[in-house]
């Protein structure tokens, strides 16, 4: 009951203060905005980066000319890596193979037709348990007399360090710019809650000249900022969703229409998860802005 | 005029005066005390202070000094026992305010002891000044009402921060605004409302949670003599249910007028605590400055 008391409380000032409500929504609103625009790009580089990491892969190029025999003491030689750890899974991909991949990979596929021989070599290819033992599954397979003259061995291995070091980074980066942006918002709707308190600083006196402990006069305040952040909370999420279906998808779904299919490199937030996270972070803006910076003004 | 009469019987020395004060039956309710529930009816829980025995208020060689050594009091002891009435007057700076406001603890005294209701207030913790301020009622020269509440919301507000039923909110306020004499204008905003019933909507939020001792610093310093005149008819009324009431005020007629005890302060000290009227000039009383 005096839950719903702090309620009214705080729906009688928020009408009573209109515009300085008004304007902590709006901040509020541009808070979560940020947020819900940053949090996706960056679950989005980040996940796009560890796909690239775990793609590090070797492939190790047959010989068109090596026999069957040969082929075979390769491939135990890779068998013998995977035992000792090094090396996560390894397929064999033969010449027929190879061209089927080609024609699924490309657009029109019909080029090929016009090949006299099949040009593709076959090739084992071997992902590492981790990026950092490639170098060490080159080394072991490198003088193999089945590999291919001119192909050899193929792998990224500066794009391997590269990712790592950029994994770690965004991975920092992203995490420190979130907390940033955190403390910011926090700052921004306490100013703007600061200001009502400021119109109503005469008011406040009032209620602690006649007993009300500071908690009583907390509470209507702080659902006062509780409302003002929820409700900028979801119309940013809308807005955020309206740019996720008229942009980001129709962007998305345009660039399968290029020449070659990318598949989704990575994955961002759900959006209903997005959402949840989005609508909390507002509700806890406001409540915090507001305790915030109600401490000052109940002192004595 | 029974019900004066017995009023008159039980009052202790210092309230006989109320036989001089010409108060029309009419205007006196009923029973002012119907407003004070039995004791003993629902002790709130951190409903911490209750006056005890002894005198209601209580200064003990109090000083105040504001920053840049201005001296707000230099030196005050005075006892003020329960059920008193007594008027506090001075010239502006004479350090009634002061007084006032180390009494609801709105100020701490920098040195000496001030003590309401038996409580040390410098001992007081600062969380249970709230509970304090419950205590006691206080009444302004400019009304401090919250200006987009009405009426009743105002008075209800004093009642809700004590933790009060919706109920029983609805119940008390329309009967403690009859009593201040606002019947049926419960519904206007303070701006609605002219100086003496603003004044009133005050009073009434004061007493609405039976304070046993009520403040008033310069109630009727904004209002008209007429007006005034009605104003401490209400706060003696509510004197005669036994709370005390202390008045600040440099209003000399209503001073003169009352005939009740008076402390005069100049310059921070207590020059005269003698029952009568304002006798202004401190020049007469021979104080060195």
């Amino acid at each position: 009951m005096r839950l719903g008391m702090f309620f009214r409380e705080a729906l009688r000032s928020i009408r009573a203060n209109a515009a300085i409500s008004v304007a902590a929504t709006v901040t509020a609103l541009i808070a979560v905005f940020i947020l819900g625009a940053f949090i996706p790009s960056f679950m989005y580089v980040r996940s796009a980066v560890s796909a690239q990491t775990s793609k590090v892969d070797v492939d190790v190029y047959i010989s068109d000319t090596a026999s069957v025999k040969q082929v075979n003491v390769l491939r135990d030689k890779i068998g013998t890596l995977k035992t000792d750890g090094q090396v996560a899974e390894f397929t064999y991909v033969s010449k027929d193979d190879a061209l089927r991949l080609m024609r699924e990979r490309l657009r029109d596929p019909s080029v090929l037709d016009q090949l006299p021989s099949n040009p593709l070599p076959a090739k084992f290819n071997i992902q590492p348990t981790d990026p950092a033992n490639a170098n060490a599954i080159v080394a072991a397979v490198k003088d193999d007399a089945a590999l291919d003259p001119t192909e050899g061995i193929v792998y990224p291995q500066t794009t391997a360090d590269r990712l790592l070091t950029a994994a770690k980074f965004v991975q920092w980066a992203g995490f420190a710019l979130i907390g940033i942006l955190l403390v910011a918002a926090v700052l921004l709707i306490g100013n703007t809650i600061r200001l009502s308190i400021f119109a109503r600083r005469r008011e406040v006196e009032v209620m602690r000249l006649v007993g009300a402990t500071n908690w009583f006069i907390r509470w209507p305040f702080m659902i006062e900022g509780v409302i003002c952040g929820l409700v900028g909370a979801v119309v940013a999420v809308a807005m955020l969703w309206g740019i996720k279906v008229g942009v980001v998808d129709a962007w998305a779904s345009g660039a399968d229409t290029a020449l070659t299919k990318t598949g989704s490199a990575g994955e961002a937030i759900a959006f209903p998860l997005l959402t949840v996270v989005l609508v909390g972070a507002g509700a806890l803006l406001g409540a915090v802005g507001s305790g915030i910076t109600l401490r000052r003004f109940l002192r004595i | 005029m029974a019900r004066i009469d017995d009023d008159i019987h039980d009052a202790d020395s210092t309230q006989r005066a109320f036989t001089l004060v010409e108060v029309p039956p009419e205007t006196v309710p009923a029973d002012l005390a119907v407003v004070t529930p039995p004791s003993g009816e629902k002790r709130r829980r951190g409903d911490v202070f209750r006056p005890g025995p002894g005198p209601m208020v209580q200064f003990q060689g109090v000083i105040k000094r504001y920053d840049g050594d201005v001296r707000g009091l230099d030196g005050v002891s005075v006892s003020i026992a329960a059920g008193e009435f007594v008027f506090l007057v001075g010239q502006s700076g004479s350090g009634k305010s002061t007084f006032i406001r180390l009494c609801i603890r709105e100020l701490r005294a920098t040195s000496g002891h001030v003590i309401i209701g038996g409580r040390d207030l410098g001992e007081l913790r600062r969380s249970k000044v709230p509970y304090l301020r419950r205590a006691i009622g206080c009444v302004f020269q400019d009304f401090r009402l919250l200006p987009d509440r009405t009426a009743s919301e105002n008075v209800a507000y004093a009642l809700q921060v004590t933790g009060h039923s919706r109920q029983e909110v609805n119940r008390r306020v329309p009967e403690i605004l009859a009593l201040v004499g606002l019947d049926g204008k419960g519904d206007r905003l303070p701006r609605e409302l002219s100086g003496g019933e603003q004044q009133r909507v005050s009073i009434a939020r004061a007493l609405v949670n039976q304070p046993r001792l009520l403040i008033a610093d310069e109630p009727t310093g904004n209002l008209d003599p007429d007006t005034s005149q009605g104003i401490m008819d209400l706060l003696t009324r509510i004197n005669r249910t036994g709370t005390t009431v202390l008045v600040a005020t440099h209003d000399r007629d209503t001073v003169d007028r009352m005939q009740q005890r008076v402390i005069a302060l100049h310059k921070g000290r207590i020059v005269r605590d003698a029952e009568g009227g304002y006798n202004e000039d401190p020049g007469d009383t021979g104080e060195i400055a």
